[in-house]
């Protein structure tokens, strides 16, 4: 692979940028640590966990004022290796909230 | 700054400062590929971790057909069993993560029984706030009157199919209500366990006979159920 990046390369790209960006690919490919055998499966879209989407459809709805059935995530995502962003529904106002992997809300606004 | 401006001020800058520009661009696209950013899938695969190779691999129809009759179940992911599960919801009540191909009916204590799941298929996901109106076991299925005049197969049940193993509704069906209304969405059983995990139904929610049969029993008419779809096609009951 690095052979081909070097072949591939334009004028004025380094060996030595095509290197780092080798390495860089090199780790992307790499996998992680083993999951346990029952998180061995997920989605392509990494969504946030059920019960964090609903702890934030909570107090979206503590927040705005408003029943909480009437409260639903409509999508979210991780934003670091701590944090998800859920995007709600409330009512039919968004709201956004931020909440971290031990269930505390960090932030909840409209959006 | 205007693109006529940036163009000029592109045009204008030295070999070197462009050289730099250059090692920049592809510097950020190798990232983006790297850590798969580049693109925006419009529709999410399940992946499966595959333990030999250390890899994600995608779990798809064929996949799931394969694994399904080396191992005679899906993978442990899909299989049932109690999970630590943070929620004011009540016991009782059932939380579906379609994008993850989750149910969880909510026990006390923080935690849910966690069932796999086949949910709809691109196109054919929604998410809401329903309840269980009606139940029944070894339902009769009846094809809806376009399936009916498209598929042989099913005009011979046009006016229902008896419950049984064939049966495409399985060994229960928890029939979803809006209201006092019939969503026509249903949790139920299903004759090809295999498809667990997948995006492959019109809408409903299947599950292995075993497991429909442990919620159904789990379960009270009027449990809340609450439906998460990232991309959902259609909402019901908000």
């Amino acid at each position: 692979m690095l052979m081909s990046l070097l072949q591939l390369r334009g004028p004025g790209v380094s060996a030595t940028g095509v290197f780092m960006a080798s390495l860089i690919l090199l780790a992307g490919c790499a996998s992680g640590p083993e999951p346990a055998p029952q998180e061995m499966a997920r989605s392509s879209h990494q969504t946030a966990p059920a019960d964090l989407q609903l702890l934030c459809a909570s107090a979206a709805a503590n927040s705005a004022g408003v029943e909480g059935a009437r409260v639903l995530p409509v999508s979210s995502q991780q934003l670091d290796a701590g944090n998800y962003q859920v995007e709600l529904d409330a009512a039919g106002s968004r709201m956004s909230c931020i909440i971290d992997g031990e269930g505390n809300v960090t932030s909840i606004q409209p959006s | 700054m205007t693109g006529k401006k940036a163009m000029e001020k592109r045009s204008a800058a030295s070999p070197v400062a462009r050289n730099a520009h250059l090692h920049r661009r592809i510097f950020a696209a190798v990232l983006l590929v790297a850590f798969g950013l580049g693109t925006t899938p419009t529709h999410a695969e399940t992946q499966i971790f595959d333990p030999q190779t250390r890899k994600w691999v995608k779990y798809d129809r064929q996949t799931a057909t394969r694994y399904f009759a080396r191992n005679k179940q899906p993978p442990e992911a899909f299989r049932r069993q109690v999970v630590k599960f943070r929620t004011a919801e009540e016991p009782g009540t059932i939380i579906i993560d379609g994008n993850q191909h989750f149910l969880y009916l909510v026990q006390p204590n923080h935690q849910a029984i966690r069932y796999g799941i086949g949910v709809g298929r691109e196109g054919f996901g929604w998410a809401g706030i329903v309840r269980v109106g009606r139940t029944a076991e070894w339902p009769t299925w009846t094809p809806p009157a376009e399936m009916v005049e498209r598929d042989p197969n099913a005009r011979q049940w046009a006016a229902g199919m008896p419950g049984g193993p064939d049966n495409p509704l399985g060994a229960r069906a928890l029939y979803l209500y809006e209201g006092d209304q019939d969503t026509i969405y249903r949790i139920h059983g299903t004759p090809e366990p295999w498809t667990i995990g997948l995006d492959v139904s019109s809408g409903c929610i299947r599950m292995n006979n075993d497991d429909v049969i442990d919620l159904h029993s789990r379960i009270a008419v009027g449990a809340k159920v609450i439906v998460l779809m990232q991309g959902a096609a259609l909402y019901k009951g908000v």
